[in-house]
């Protein structure tokens, strides 16, 4: 599968569109210091609220491509969210797993390599952003409400392993 | 010639961005994402919920810190960028203020906000204002353009303060209108701090 990319712009406002979603461009910068933001108001569960905000968001976008699309396979829902990384210019994700769970591994990964840009390595993993899209995305896959699958970080470019990995699990 | 906003602002808007074969858009000396405006604004409105009052301050400090040094870096490279040299440069004839209007017009053209400078006073004190935006959105109450707040403060720094990367933090910018507030657009007042 591919996925069909629309991008439309509205001559009226200038905002863009992709698939009919509104999306604008930031850098890594702006999600480094989103990050950091969260992780420094963990007595408001900051990063609970990034990945609880990127899942419910994500979910959305790739439920309507599927919908739109009258795509039926979990392999095919799944791909949705895999490609829909990569164009966002988040990184690249490969996907193994089941209903039941699996793993991603980032081979690429936007955040941790603008972390890594921007402050150099750190002494813990920092993805949170991910771990809220891999939940859209099984989420998505295999037709399961929100917050059914919890996502945990255990390996991180940002801390100096060579590519990311997250454990997916049913929560 | 002046910078003439339309022209520049139509040229800009039809530029895609795409990612390379890792995934990632290296541009502008930093890398590129394209997120959905749905995410931003739920984010931004559910930790200003989560925050008691004694917390608000902090948490749209972050918000508007995380916009100024996109905005500051990001935008150092757009206006040192081939296609801003291509399309804006050759219509600046007033220094510093060209270069701000073009900004504007690049700002407008990639969907952050429909806005432009409607006072300015060279290195001291820049009106913006801003009749679409997507933080007007969001849905939470009082001022919410951070974002805007913090890539206008970037673009005075970018323009009036020490060169780039020393420049940072010489200028603040406040909100004093909001869309999201009922008023017909957003203007933002930038300062020296």
């Amino acid at each position: 599968m591919s996925l069909k990319l629309d991008f439309t712009l509205d001559n009226q406002t200038f905002r863009h569109y992709l698939n009919g979603h509104p999306v604008v461009m930031h850098s890594h910068h702006y999600l480094a210091l989103i990050t950091k933001l969260v992780e420094e108001m963990p007595d408001l569960g900051g990063t609970q609220i990034l990945k609880d905000s990127v899942e419910e968001s994500m979910r959305a976008i790739f439920d309507d491509y599927i919908v739109k699309n009258n795509l039926t396979s979990a392999q095919d829902k799944c791909n949705v969210g895999r490609e829909y990384f990569s164009v966002f210019g988040l990184g690249k994700m490969i996907v193994s797993g089941n209903d039941n769970g699996g793993e991603v591994r980032l081979v690429h990964s936007h955040i941790d390599e603008g972390w890594v840009k921007k402050w150099g390595n750190h002494d813990k993993p920092i993805n949170h952003f991910a771990c809220g899209y891999i939940a859209a995305m099984f989420g998505a896959a295999f037709d399961k409400p929100l917050n059914t699958y919890a996502v945990t970080e255990a390996a991180s470019i940002a801390v100096g392993d060579p590519e990311n990995k997250f454990i997916v699990k049913i929560a | 010639m002046t910078v003439m906003r339309d022209t520049v602002v139509n040229s800009l808007a039809k530029l895609r961005i795409q990612s390379d074969e890792n995934g990632l858009v290296p541009e502008y000396e930093v890398l590129v994402n394209l997120l959905p405006v749905s995410l931003l604004n739920t984010f931004s409105e559910k930790i200003l919920k989560a925050a008691p009052p004694e917390k608000k301050e902090q948490v749209e400090a972050g918000l508007v810190r995380a916009a100024y040094e996109c905005g500051y870096h990001t935008g150092c490279g757009v206006i040192t960028s081939d296609i801003f040299n291509e399309v804006v440069i050759p219509m600046v004839t007033d220094g510093e203020v060209d270069i701000l209007r073009g900004a504007y017009a690049a700002f407008t053209a990639w969907g952050w906000a429909k806005a432009g400078i409607v006072q300015i006073k060279e290195g001291e004190k820049m009106v913006v204002r801003a009749f679409d935006y997507y933080e007007a959105d969001g849905g939470g109450d009082g001022l919410r353009a951070y974002m805007l707040r913090g890539l206008s403060q970037a673009f005075f720094d970018l323009a009036y303060a020490d060169p780039y990367p020393d420049g940072m933090d010489t200028f603040v910018c406040h909100q004093t209108k909001g869309i999201e507030l009922g008023d017909s657009y957003g203007e933002f007042v930038v300062t020296r701090k």
